[in-house]
């Protein structure tokens, strides 16, 4: 099917005259051939290669002169970066900034990501921060939490965040949660939990408070995605495991009024996907071992089927109208 | 009727979509696209991405755990006969319930009935293995064919399309590398199949199979240029003939030439059509050039290959957007439509260029480096 024939057929519903049809027909065979999002990707991509492959050049080459240079080289660019983000940057507002520059958040991500280079380098060589990591970590994530909210950036917030999380010891990355963790120790698990309920609530706060409204997405998912994890996590393994799984539920009910709320039906299906995971588990906890592998093909059966279900409405439960 | 879903609804769809477009442009009024809903309804359930994944999940859960109960049935037979008429049967419940989804639920592609169709599928094919037992391999990629073109063509399903296409490739690559000729015209004759598929698939109009058409012309080019990829053949033919380590093969320079024409084919042929499916695997078979011959030709760090390949992708991005700051020759930096997942990027920075917990002091320049290899196939 063809503009020209979809075309014909809203004239001929009289839904439109012929001569609005010709200017539709003539706007689309004039409308250039859009790259925006290729170029776009591209340049991202570069960005993303040239941070991984610098921050361990310059390690490589230590102890020769071009080494000295590659720093130096470092440093300006990223003083560069920032100071030309600075020049070109809009006054601050709680709302979304729609800043004209079209290279302006690009040219920021790079600043954070050789920053993190350089100052991860300087640590390694002079021991600026001598032994105290902490402190190493906190810089940048300050940094970066600054010029997020400064220049309105949801990449260099989650940047932030990840920065924030480290702090306190986690990967909060959202494919790495699980692998790189070592949730074994029941006090990551606590700060997973803390860390996480924390993030969930700035999020919840911003959307509410309308501070930088569009960040609240970015801080509900990378807290929520943690805290849920983690509370399963806790529900398994943890002592006393009944804490862990009222926890889990929790945030589960949290996220599925969150979906409701933010219109982001991801919020829905985390809620939804670990709460049926805690109470299954409760359920053959409660009925004992040789009970629960008798009745398990029926129960998955047709709890799933009660689920979809309850997705199938999820409209009407949620009450969302759209 | 060998359409599953209402044709006419998917007809509405996509002219409701187009219509869209042009309301968002201020072609049409708000009042001309009201008119619009009402002239061309369609009543499909459809719900966001997020819900079909949580429906699909949730269906294969069911699938398997019911097949898992009526099983309990067939326990005494444990022939691998009684098996298959154990497939048979639920593949009969599983396209049943699928039928009656679509008709009664009006689902459109929504998770459940996705996941019923595989079910189906997947029962269907897997009782062929279990009643033809010890057979050459080819003979079942054929059989499967069978089933797959059929609901293919029934049910348009994107997944079903994918396999389909890999099953037709893999026939044809087996019954080849049977012989010692066959091995050696293999990549020719996975490259006409591959262009011919793309020839066949561009040509069709339908709407109903709108996307399946998308997703085949994309993987018909991107064989098209693997068959041909110096890379690929090499190993490929190392591979095929058992060889400990992967020698220069026949007619070189020709893999050579396919390796850097193929991509830049795609790309002019793409920007001169207006053509995205081309432009864009034309962009990624590049990237795939490149890696091919620096495997063979450059010996440099990786960390240097990452800081060069990301400087020039930078520049090229920057310098095109400069000169596209205008359209030029049809072609524009607009930006045509919001991006759908628009957060995606966020989510990428923070597994790609987060930092590593710091507690034990490790240099965490170095944690920046894991992401490389995942930024490449980004």
């Amino acid at each position: 099917m063809t503009t020209q024939s979809i075309l014909k057929e809203l004239i001929n519903k009289k839904i439109i005259s012929g001569h609005q049809a010709e200017a539709i027909s003539s706007f689309e065979t004039n409308k250039g051939f859009s790259v925006h999002w290729e170029l776009r990707s591209i340049l991202f991509l570069g960005i993303l290669l040239f941070s991984s492959g610098i921050g361990v050049l310059i390690y490589e080459n230590i102890d020769t002169i071009g080494h000295q240079a590659i720093i130096a080289a470092i440093a300006i660019l990223t003083i560069v970066c920032f100071w030309s983000v600075f020049r070109n940057s809009l006054p601050y507002q709680h709302s979304e900034l729609k800043n004209t520059n079209k290279f302006a958040s690009y040219v920021l991500l790079l600043g954070c990501t050789t920053f993190l280079a350089l100052e991860g380098y300087l640590q390694f060589q002079y021991e600026i921060f001598g032994t105290k990591y902490g402190l190493a970590v906190l810089i940048p994530t300050i940094l970066f939490f600054f010029s997020a909210y400064r220049f309105d950036h949801t990449g260099v917030l989650s940047m932030a965040i990840t920065g924030l999380a480290s702090w306190v010891g986690l990967t909060i990355a959202p494919l790495s949660v699980l692998t790189k963790n070592d949730f074994t120790d029941q006090r990551l698990v606590w700060s997973a939990i803390i860390l996480g309920t924390l993030l969930a609530l700035t999020g919840w706060l911003s959307d509410s408070k309308e501070i930088k409204k569009h960040f609240s997405f970015t801080y509900l998912f990378l807290g929520g995605n943690l805290a849920l994890i983690a509370s399963l996590i806790g529900s398994f393994r943890g002592e006393p495991q009944i804490v862990f799984q009222f926890a889990g539920l929790l945030f589960s009910a949290f996220y599925i009024l969150t979906a409701r709320r933010s219109q982001s039906l991801v919020f829905l299906l985390m809620g939804v996907v670990t709460a049926y995971i805690i109470i299954s588990y409760m359920l053959a906890k409660l009925l004992g071992e040789a009970l629960a592998v008798t009745l398990a093909t029926l129960y998955f059966t047709f709890s799933s089927i009660g689920v979809i279900l309850f997705l199938l409405k999820y409209k009407k439960f949620l009450g969302i109208n759209r | 009727m060998i359409k599953a879903y209402n044709n006419t609804w998917v007809t509405n769809l996509y002219i409701r979509e187009i219509a869209a477009g042009w309301v968002s442009k201020n072609l049409l009024t708000s009042e001309q696209d009201a008119q619009i809903q009402k002239a061309f309804p369609e009543h499909f359930y459809r719900p966001g991405i997020f819900v079909a994944i949580g429906l699909f999940l949730f269906a294969s859960i069911a699938c398997s755990f019911f097949a898992g109960f009526l099983s309990l049935f067939f326990l005494d037979g444990f022939s691998d006969g009684a098996f298959g008429i154990f497939s048979i049967i639920c593949a009969i419940a599983f396209l049943a319930a699928l039928e009656f989804v679509i008709r009664d639920r009006k689902l459109y592609h929504s998770g459940i009935d996705n996941a019923l169709l595989y079910a189906a599928v997947g029962a269907v094919i897997s009782s062929f293995f279990l009643i033809i037992e010890g057979e050459r391999p080819w003979l079942y990629c054929f059989l499967s064919l069978f089933i797959l073109v059929p609901a293919l063509l029934r049910y348009a399903d994107l997944l079903v399309a994918v396999v389909t296409y890999f099953t037709a490739a893999a026939l044809i690559a087996l019954i080849l590398t049977e012989s010692a000729l066959g091995k050696a015209l293999l990549p020719f004759a996975l490259m006409i199949f591959s262009f011919l598929s793309y020839m066949l698939v561009s040509r069709s109009t339908s709407i109903y199979y709108h996307k399946c058409q998308q997703i085949l012309e994309m993987l018909s080019l991107a064989t098209l240029y693997l068959a041909g990829n110096y890379f690929v053949v090499r190993e490929g033919n190392a591979l095929l003939n058992d060889l400990p380590a992967s020698t220069q093969v026949a007619f070189a320079y020709l893999f050579y030439f396919f390796t850097a024409a193929i991509p830049i084919a795609y790309i002019c042929l793409g920007l001169k059509k207006h053509n995205r499916i081309l432009f864009v695997t034309g962009l990624l078979t590049l990237g795939g050039s490149i890696v091919t011959y620096r495997t063979y030709f450059l010996q440099l760090t990786i960390s240097q290959e990452l800081t060069l390949a990301g400087t020039f992708l930078i520049i090229v991005a920057v310098l095109a957007i400069r000169y596209l700051k205008n359209p030029k020759k049809g072609i524009s930096d607009e930006p045509e439509a919001k991006r759908k997942f628009a957060y995606l990027e966020a989510i990428v920075a923070a597994e790609v260029l987060g930092q590593a917990p710091q507690e034990n002091g490790i240099q965490f320049g170095e944690g920046n480096f894991g992401g490389g290899g995942a930024g490449e196939a980004y």
